[in-house]
């Protein structure tokens, strides 16, 4: 990562979320401050190699460096019910069981190759319920995350805040539909 | 209060006080000030200026801590307040949370309140539309309630008055049952929405959708460049406060226009207790004030005293103020004070999507949010098992939709890269309901809040009725959405509690005769005509329409009253 694009991660970071980055947390423990979850450093590495398998970096920034696993782990910790907390927690530990019997290594230590046929059976529904359950809220989160950056808001697809204008029959071509 | 300074006295003495400073007192506000009489807004909640206490109204979604959802904690500790599709991150702080504010749930209600200096006025969906005599007539000719003592002529200058300041957009459609009104330009009903339009007029004849009329200003007028606002730039994120003023509130619109007057005198943390009444002078003399944030008492004295705390808030007050004259409540000789409340039935939607127009979609946002389709059951005689009728919204919707089943590369040029989705159309209901006396709000007799006043009890049910009205909806709903080509339908009864309509009304209802009402045909007390009420809780019948624009025309022709009743004495 060059300082540049490093500098622009940051830069989306503090568009909305104030999650410190910080390098004062214990070590072990998440790097970002969570009230209900219990999530080690690794874990959240681990968080960062499946969304960014998820929404990878191309010509534009991919899902990591937006800090979409912080994002989806602040979510879950603010938004869910401790059932679905549990739900997840215990999704993503059958994730690292099940990771670690087929490839015999962490989804860290996995091979870009191994990633994508872990999320690629996964996201056809070939894995157990625990499993899936934690991926599709992960999923969601990392979506929703990535659609709301500011990136994707001020470049890629733009969102006017005001767009003074409504056009009631606004001509579009008959075939966009898919 | 041990001891009083003679100065003191005179410091704390005005032309008129006006208890509230939301929808309707920021009209009787305007309306006094702009006579000429020194006047007094007293408002519980904190002061809000217009843009500079907007905090959230400038920020993009990804500045929100939770993207605008609300946390789990929130959900789980304010229920109530939580259910309201407007209490999210961005206008959050506009409303009162349930923690903050008990109040006695003798049956489920859901009472949505936002208690600031614009109380409401801030967070509304601004759709207006008049009453006609179709809606006056209601009670006397269905046989509930009492008779209204007006008629839409007597409302219809105020209506036209009240247009005109505030900015109205919308049709003269010239339909009996929805009177027309002093309008801006219409916003457009969308390829859908008019394609509904042109089904049921070719298909009922008698059943209509018309441009949502709603309080945007979409062209200013001179009178509202005048207020400071601007035209609405069609951000649909009113709720947070607008800095254009391109909404009617009290905070853009009738507050700064009163208070550039000269004689108004705005006191936010105001709570009001009760309403003093001089047994030797027969009248009321003034208000006792809580400061909300030193608890300390003051006293506040008028000759005349206009009660728009919001309708429940309202009640509260007036049964509050006990004398020996008066010992159920100001004015409650009657003892129907705080009964036959109503509101309106928003339980039934209904959603499908259409397969046509696939050559248009939408660009930009529509402030009004689409149609609105006025009350067709019921209208000139009974004709279902069922009292009354209801209106409805209606809009259709076409937004960009990108496929989430991939993931990695493909994802990520499926979310970059969206197609137009199909149709969606979709429908609200806003039944009028019946007002009982059994419906009815009253103080606790054991439980008080942190300013001493007891708690509101509120008991208030659906009944028959309204489960028959959500009945027909569906079923007339349905068949107009077939007969228009709409598919996949779908039927919901949210079953929501009464007040998430947020139409809550009744209580101190207008009437002919002291003997079966409180208020008479100015919205004076029968038993202490200084004393007005000119919010939702002089409503003696509900009607289907959106009940703001009503408050704010009763608002102003009861001022106008006041005043000349101030000149001649009379009170
Ligand atoms: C999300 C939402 C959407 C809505 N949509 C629409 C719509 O589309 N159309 C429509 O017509 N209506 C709509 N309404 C309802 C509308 O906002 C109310 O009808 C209107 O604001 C009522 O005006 P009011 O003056 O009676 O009360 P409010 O505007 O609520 O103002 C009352 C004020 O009195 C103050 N007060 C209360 N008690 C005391 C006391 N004891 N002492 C001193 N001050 C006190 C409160 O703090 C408050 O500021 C909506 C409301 C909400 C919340
Ligand atoms: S839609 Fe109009 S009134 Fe509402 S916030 Fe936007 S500009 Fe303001």
């Amino acid at each position: 990562m060059n300082r540049r694009t490093a500098v622009k991660g940051l830069l989306v970071f503090t568009g909305g979320l104030v999650l410190l980055p910080s390098c004062l947390t214990r070590e072990g423990k998440a790097f970002i401050p969570l009230k209900h979850l219990e999530v080690s450093a690794e874990e959240e590495k681990m968080l960062g190699e499946i969304v960014e398998t998820l929404i990878p970096t191309t010509d534009t920034a991919g899902a990591k460096q937006l800090g979409l696993h912080k994002f989806t782990l602040k979510m879950v910790d603010d938004l869910h019910s401790p059932e679905d907390q549990k739900t997840f927690m215990d999704g993503m530990e059958a994730f690292q069981k099940m990771t670690k019997k087929q490839t015999g290594n962490s989804f860290v230590e996995c091979s870009p190759q191994e990633r994508q046929e872990l999320i690629a059976a996964i996201n056809s529904g070939k894995a157990s319920k625990e499993v899936i359950d934690f991926y599709q809220i992960l999923k969601k989160h990392t979506v929703t995350g990535y659609l709301n950056s500011e990136l994707v808001m001020t470049k890629l697809r733009i969102y006017e805040l005001v767009p003074s204008r409504y056009i009631a029959y606004y001509p579009v071509k008959a075939s966009t539909k898919n | 209060m041990a001891y009083i300074n003679v100065d003191s006295v005179k410091q704390r003495t005005f032309d008129a006080i006006v208890i509230g400073s939301g929808m309707s007192g920021g009209w009787a506000a305007k309306e006094f000030t702009g006579r000429g009489l020194k006047t007094l807004v007293l408002e519980r909640g904190r002061d809000v200026k217009h843009i500079k206490d907007y905090p959230t109204t400038n920020m993009m979604p990804y500045e929100f801590e939770h993207r605008n959802e609300l946390t789990y904690e929130i959900k789980q500790k304010e229920p109530v307040i939580s259910r309201c599709y407007a209490f999210r991150e961005d206008a959050m702080h506009f409303f009162v949370r349930d923690s903050e504010q008990p109040y006695v749930q003798e049956k489920p209600f859901d009472w949505i309140r936002g208690q600031q200096v614009g109380g409401k006025s801030l967070l509304w969906a601004r759709q207006t539309q008049r009453w006609s005599d179709l809606d006056f007539e209601g009670p006397a000719r269905d046989g509930f309630a009492v008779d209204w003592p007006i008629r839409y002529k007597d409302l219809a200058p105020w209506y036209s008055y009240v247009e005109k300041f505030a900015g109205i957009s919308g049709n003269n459609d010239g339909l009996e049952e929805l009177p027309d009104g002093e309008f801006l330009p219409p916003f457009p009903l969308n390829s859908v929405e008019d394609h509904f339009k042109k089904q049921l007029k070719a298909q009922y004849g008698n059943r209509h959708v018309i441009s949502a009329r709603c309080a945007h200003l979409s062209k200013p007028n001179q009178i509202h460049l005048d207020q400071g606002r601007a035209q609405c730039q069609n951000r649909i994120l009113c709720q947070r406060g607008c800095p254009f003023g391109g909404y009617f509130s009290s905070n853009a619109s009738t507050l700064p226009w009163a208070e550039r007057t000269g004689n108004l005198t705005l006191v936010p943390h105001a709570v009001v207790r009760e309403v003093i009444y001089d047994e030797k002078a027969g009248k009321a003399t003034g208000v006792r004030v809580i400061n909300s944030q030193t608890k300390e008492e003051t006293e506040y004295y008028a000759p005349v005293i206009f009660v728009n705390a919001s309708a429940f808030s309202t009640n509260q007050i007036l049964l509050n103020s006990t004398s020996s004259r008066f010992p159920n409540g100001l004015g409650n000789d009657n003892g129907l004070l705080g009964k036959y409340v109503a509101f309106h039935n928003y339980r039934a939607r209904i959603t499908a999507e259409y397969e046509g127009m696939q050559e248009y979609a939408t660009d930009g946002r529509n402030p009004a949010g689409g149609g609105y389709i006025p009350r067709f059951r019921n209208l000139h005689k009974q004709e279902t098992d069922f009292l009354r009728g209801y209106a409805a919204g209606f809009r259709a919707n076409r937004s960009m939709q990108e496929d989430t089943t991939g993931f990695g590369a493909e994802l990520k040029k499926q979310l970059l890269n969206p197609t137009w989705g199909t149709w969606k159309v979709g429908s609200h209901m806003m039944g009028e309901t019946i007002p009982k006396e059994e419906s009815r709000i009253s103080l606790s007799k054991e439980q008080k809040d942190a300013w001493g006043i007891p708690l509101l009890n509120i008991a208030i049910d659906y009944d028959e009725n309204d489960n028959k009205m959500v009945a027909d909806y569906h079923a007339q709903m349905e068949e107009m959405f077939t007969k228009a080509g709409f598919t996949n339908i779908q039927k919901t009864d949210s079953k929501q509690a009464p007040g998430l309509d947020i139409h809550e009304m009744g209580g101190v209802r207008m009437g002919h005769d002291p003997k079966t009402s409180l208020l008479n045909k100015y919205n004076q007390l029968h038993a202490c005509p200084n004393v007005y009420v000119t919010d939702g809780a002089c409503m003696t019948s509900t009607s289907t329409q959106n009940p703001s624009l009503t408050y704010m025309a009763l608002t102003a022709r009861a001022v106008d009253h006041a005043v000349s009743e101030l000149k001649k004495r009379n009170i």
